[in-house]
């Protein structure tokens, strides 16, 4: 196969040549070329033409034995070259052999040796000398001449001027011209020149082996001598094949593979391995037409930035500038390597050799595993943050001292569950009222029974008077508020209060539905005064007080109209303040401060402005149920807790939203209150804790409420899902009272 | 017994000295480090070859040791080569419990001035006398409201057997009742009341001589009383509305005092007010009270000398040592802060005794200097001493759950008395 291949090769090799040749101008050129080839590769035989021929013959077996280790391919390559140059040396042998085209050498006996000598003529080393420069006169190109066929001149030489149309004979002058020229029949027409130009002995010689029939190629040897390459002594190919015959096993069934096969096919009969089922996209194969969707009018994706340019501290052998000092290094070293500034230290090597292997390579290649795993590059630690820093800096309840943190003790009312409870305005009594209707008058700081009334009905709210110059408390029960002064007060106090509760002379009756009973004459053990409420208003819920101890508001809990009732002492008046409430009112509150009203309805709390009779403010807390309410002493905050456990702080300067939402009980706020002087307030819940909170306000508007949560009280049992029913504070200490359902009334101290 | 100890541990040099019977020669001693009290009270006993062992507590720089040598010696920082000088006396035995006397009502206050016998003032109006045996010897009802307070005036006379017991109340009198404990029994008769507050009286008190009475109340005021029972009434009661009432509590018999002097500068409910003790203070007296204040006064010329301000600590009592060196206020902060009266110009505690109820009543010994006795609300009752205030010497359980509300100690009975009745607990020891 490669004998043939390279038979084609070389004929084609030989077709252009006969090309070339017949390009006529080109043949001195090559020629030149070839000379200086074969002096090249043989120096030692310069001058002795005859051993041209001897050396062709040799060449082949050089090569042969050279390159017998190669691959096929190249040798091929490498023939075809080989035999390429053997061809063109061929053909100059001839040439010089024949037709001395070259000019010739002389023998000549030197004159200094006595030796004969080989003599060339010398070679003007003129431009024309330079068979790459030498060109035909005429520089128009390959064109059509007959364009210059109506011109004098044929075109133009290298300098521009015209190259003038050689003078031609008629017939006769040709004619004449052959007779006389013996080479005549050896010209050619040359088309550049427009005239007759003999034919050089090579181009001759491809005619002649034209027209017999012969291959134009002159070195082109038919019978060439067979070479043998792999044949005869210290040739033989080693072959890689061998001429054992085939094991069995190529055809056999492998025993093993079959025995594999048996057993997953048990198994399969068995049923322990279970084909899994097809799905439905297997099923039903999906087919859709790709070029449906529109094509997208984003833009093409933003090709990747162009990588930085190198820099000098890139270099292996950066100038000393770029060398990082010894500080630099360690700091370097030192830092994470999220944190440092570039991925590497510049670093100076002598020689490029001297560079080590790059250090970074796994760790490179490992990175980029992680991005095909879609896994980032840079491994996060996770954030190690103290959750507490993250809350807000609160002074510690510490330096917020005092505030109460003990119970200090305890008073039982042994029948029913103690719903509300009120403080004397001095601090020293507390009167507790419980669903059994015995209202209990204690000691603040022994907890010592002093008084004990017992009433019809259930006592739903209790509230001391707030006027210090007289004594008294009211508690509400089922459509009555009974009027009580306590026992051991001064005379001055008591003729005090005698005379607001049950005046000698009655001033003069009001039209009201409500009913003012005095019982002045009565004895201690009853109520003084007994206001009747409508019939069916139910349980008064809840009491408070205006400041200045005249008007008093009540709320019952019925859901009708007439559930909120202020009463004046002084006129011994009662009235309904609203002619129409939306929702059932569930807790009403005097301003501290003005005269405002604030009335808590299931959803809202609205502020009225009592002396001119409108609705100033709704309030919208966002409580499903609310269920208490408390006003700051200042007046301009009000929190108000729900059902719901949430506890809303309202600034009222500020918008009808609350200022703070806070949950922190696990059930339903009960009750709320506002310490009168210290900044304390306290909520209660059915969880039966209370907490303590430092609520302080400031008169700067900048600053909004502080509100430190201080202290969480337990110690109220919860009983049918109720616990702390209600608390107070004690006036003048930081002292709280709370009354629980599980009857218990606790004085927590600070 | 010490030489096998102090070759495997090391020793630090203590001198012992003693104010009890019982001295050592004043000599070097070298103590094995991890001696505790039991081992040196057992060194004394043996070196002085006591016929009964008698239990020593030992004092290292004015604190009673309760730790080894070594931890106190690391904890005070005090170098091996000193040497200590230990203190030590006989140690007080744990209360015994002697007696009940059940009460109705809860008792507020207990006097055991009376030789042989107990006073008792209850929430129900009575004043109660018992004896020593537990017999009830009178029951007096004295006011309409609860007692609060009792004291005993003492007699010039040692031996008569006819005393006045001061009673303070919430029906906003103080009584002065005579009675006698003569041959042919008992017998008890009210003389007078004194009238000025307008609030319940907090407490009454007498001082060394019996000559003068003070009475704290609720509304910020303090009245000096003499104890001279007048021939008629100082105060009229001119309200006809009341006189149906007052004819049936208040006989005629009983004369209406007025205060000699008003002692005026609390701005809260005065708790306790007491004379000071001691010879060099004579005419003077103390107060404390719900503004956190304990006042000394100049009684002569009812001017308040000094106030001490202890931040946030309403005092409930107020007690002082007989030899007039240390004031103690209990207050509602669960301490009962004390205060060095020796100190010049005092303006804050110099101590406190942490209780983990609120401390409602103190007593001072009679006789030893340095033990306090006090009563809290959760019925337990401590005895402190003095010099090492960082808990209690030993407490005792009076009641479960109820409140002691007075506490009495003269010599070594201990009167509690509380929500549950009275209780008579003894002490020994305590030099």
């Amino acid at each position: 196969m490669a004998v043939t291949g390279l038979g084609k090769v070389r004929n084609k090799r030989k077709q252009e040549e006969v090309e070339e040749v017949e390009k006529g101008p080109f043949v001195g050129a090559v020629d030149l070329e070839m000379q200086s080839e074969d002096e090249a590769e043989d120096e030692d035989q310069e001058g002795d033409d005859a051993s041209d021929d001897g050396d062709v013959d040799e060449f082949p077996e050089i090569d042969a034995a050279s390159d017998s280790e190669e691959e096929s391919e190249e040798e091929e390559e490498e023939d075809t070259d080989d035999l390429n140059e053997e061809d063109t040396l061929d053909e100059n042998s001839d040439a010089d052999s024949d037709l001395h085209i070259f000019p010739k050498s002389k023998k000549v006996v030197s004159d200094i040796t006595g030796q004969t000598k080989v003599v060339y003529p010398e070679i003007e080393p003129d431009y024309d000398s330079d068979s790459s420069t030498e060109d035909d006169p005429n520089r128009v190109g390959n064109i059509p001449m007959h364009w210059y066929d109506d011109l004098p001149h044929l075109g133009y030489n290298i300098n521009g001027k015209r190259v003038l149309r050689p003078a031609k004979g008629d017939e006769l002058d040709k004619f004449l011209q052959t007779v006389e020229d013996p080479n005549s029949w050896t010209t050619a027409f040359d088309k550049n020149a427009q005239m007759d130009k003999p034919l050089s002995a090579e181009e001759l010689d491809i005619i002649r082996r034209l027209q017999a029939g012969e291959n134009p190629d002159a070195e082109y040897d038919p019978y060439e001598p067979t070479i043998e390459w792999f044949t005869g002594k210290g040739k033989e190919e080693v072959m890689p094949l061998s001429s054992a015959p085939e094991p069995k096993r190529r055809w056999l069934p492998s025993k093993w593979e079959k025995q594999k096969i048996m057993k997953i096919v048990r198994a399969i009969r068995q049923g322990r391995i279970v084909g899994s089922k097809p799905t439905a996209a297997d099923k039903k194969q999906q087919f859709y037409a790709i070029w449906n969707e529109p094509p997208s009018n984003q833009p093409p994706p933003l090709p990747a930035p162009k990588p930085k340019l190198p820099t000098n501290s890139e270099s292996y052998n950066p100038p000393e500038e770029y060398l990082p000092t010894e500080e630099e290094r360690k700091q370097w070293e030192n830092t994470d390597p999220e944190d440092r500034e570039g991925d590497y230290l510049p670093h100076k090597y002598p020689a490029l050799r001297l560079v080590p292997a790059y250090d970074q390579f796994i760790k490179q290649r490992f990175n980029r595993q992680l991005d095909l795993y879609l896994a980032p590059r840079i491994q996060r630690v996770k954030l190690n943050v103290d959750p507490n820093s993250l809350l807000p800096k609160l002074p510690t309840p510490n330096s917020l001292r005092p505030f109460p943190n003990y119970k200090s003790l305890q008073f039982m009312h042994t029948k029913a569950r103690v719903r509300c409870l009120s403080i004397s305005p001095d601090g020293a009594w507390v009167a507790s009222g419980d669903e059994s209707g015995v209202i209990s008058l204690w000691e603040v700081n022994v907890g010592r029974e002093v008084k004990r009334w017992s009433l019809s009905s259930k006592v739903g709210a209790i509230e001391w008077c707030p006027r210090l110059d007289a004594c008294f408390f009211v508690a509400g029960t089922e459509e009555r508020l009974h009027f009580f002064i306590p026992p051991n007060i001064s005379p001055a106090m008591l003729t005090m209060t005698q005379s607001t509760l049950a005046p000698p002379t009655l001033p003069p009756a009001t039209q009201s539905s409500i009913k003012w009973i005095s019982t002045s004459g009565a004895t201690e053990d009853g109520p003084i005064l007994t206001i009747e409420l409508p019939s069916a208003s139910g349980l008064s819920r809840q009491l408070t007080w205006h400041r200045k101890g005249d008007y008093l508001a009540s709320v019952s809990s019925s859901e009708t109209q007439g559930s909120v009732w202020m009463h004046q002492i002084s006129r011994r008046h009662s009235q309904a303040p609203f002619k129409k409430i939306k929702g059932a009112v569930q807790m009403v509150l005097f301003h501290p401060t003005k005269p405002h009203f604030f009335v808590a309805t299931q959803r809202y709390v609205r502020l009225y402005n009592l002396a001119e009779q409108k609705l100033l403010k709704t309030l919208m807390p966002g409580i499903k149920w609310i269920s208490s309410m408390d006003v700051h002493p200042s007046g301009d905050h009000i929190i108000v807790g729900g059902y719901d456990r949430k506890l809303c702080w309202f600034d009222l300067e500020l918008s009808e939203k609350p200022y703070k939402v806070l949950r922190y009980h696990s059930r339903a706020i009960r009750s709320l209150h506002f310490h009168p002087t210290y900044p304390l307030f306290a909520s209660s819940s059915d969880d039966g804790s209370i907490q303590i909170f430092h609520a302080r306000v400031y008169s700067d508007l900048m600053t909004d409420p502080l509100i430190v949560p201080l202290k969480i009280l337990r110690g109220h049992d919860v009983q049918e899902g109720l616990g702390v029913l209600q608390i107070k504070w004690v006036n003048k200490q930081p002292w709280l009272v709370s009354a629980g359902a599980d009857g218990s009334v606790s004085l927590w101290c600070s | 017994m010490a030489s096998t100890s102090s070759s495997t541990m090391s020793s630090h040099p203590v001198v012992f000295t003693t104010q009890t019977p019982y001295a050592l020669p004043s000599q070097k001693f070298m103590i094995p480090l991890d001696w505790k009290r039991y081992q040196l009270s057992q060194l004394i006993n043996k070196a002085l070859d006591l016929p009964k062992p008698i239990p020593f507590d030992f004092l290292v720089h004015g604190e009673i040791l309760r730790t080894s040598l070594l931890e106190w010696r690391a904890e005070n920082g005090i170098g091996e080569e000193d040497t200590l000088e230990i203190e030590y006396f006989e140690s007080v035995m744990p209360p015994q419990r002697m007696s009940e006397l059940p009460h109705e009502d809860w008792v507020s206050s207990v006097s055991c001035q009376i030789p042989q016998h107990f006073v008792t003032a209850s929430y129900d109006g009575h004043l109660r006398l018992f004896d020593y045996s537990r017999n009830p010897l009178l029951d007096i009802s004295v006011h309409q409201a609860p007692i609060t307070s009792v004291c005993v005036l003492p007699s010039p006379l040692a031996e008569t057997d006819s005393r006045i017991l001061a009673s303070s109340s919430h029906d906003l009198t103080a009584c002065l009742t005579r009675i006698s404990l003569g041959s042919e029994g008992p017998s008890a008769s009210t003389v007078a009341s004194l009238h000025l507050h307008t609030s319940p009286l907090s407490s009454i008190s007498t001082d060394a001589s019996g000559s003068h009475l003070l009475t704290s109340s609720w509304d910020g005021l303090i009245g000096v009383w003499d104890t001279s029972i007048p021939n008629d009434h100082q105060v009229h009661l001119d309200r006809g509305d009341d006189r149906k009432k007052r004819r049936k509590t208040a006989p005629e018999n009983i004369k209406r005092k007025t205060p000699i002097a008003v002692l005026k500068s609390h701005t809260a409910r005065v708790s306790k007010a007491l004379f000071a003790a001691g010879e060099h203070a004579k005419g003077k007296a103390y107060s404390c009270g719900f503004d956190s204040t304990v006042r000394s006064w100049d009684v002569e010329s009812g001017v308040c000398i000094n106030t001490i301000n202890v931040p946030e600590r309403p005092m409930l009592n107020l007690a002082e040592t007989p030899d007039g060196n240390i004031l103690l206020g209990a207050s509602t902060d669960r301490t009962v802060s004390i205060f060095d009266l020796r100190v010049s110009s005092l303006s804050s505690s110099t101590g406190i005794m942490m209780h983990s109820a609120t401390p409602s009543c103190i007593a001072t010994s009679e006789s030893g200097k340095q033990q306090v006795v006090t009563g809290a609300y959760d019925g337990v009752a401590r005895l402190w001493d003095l010099r090492s205030t960082k808990g209690a010497v030993t407490s005792f359980r009076v009641w479960d759950g109820m409140k002691v509300l007075a506490v009495d100690w003269v010599r070594d009975v201990v009167g509690i008395g509380g929500e549950g009745g009275m209780e008579v607990w003894r002490i020994d020891g305590g030099s």
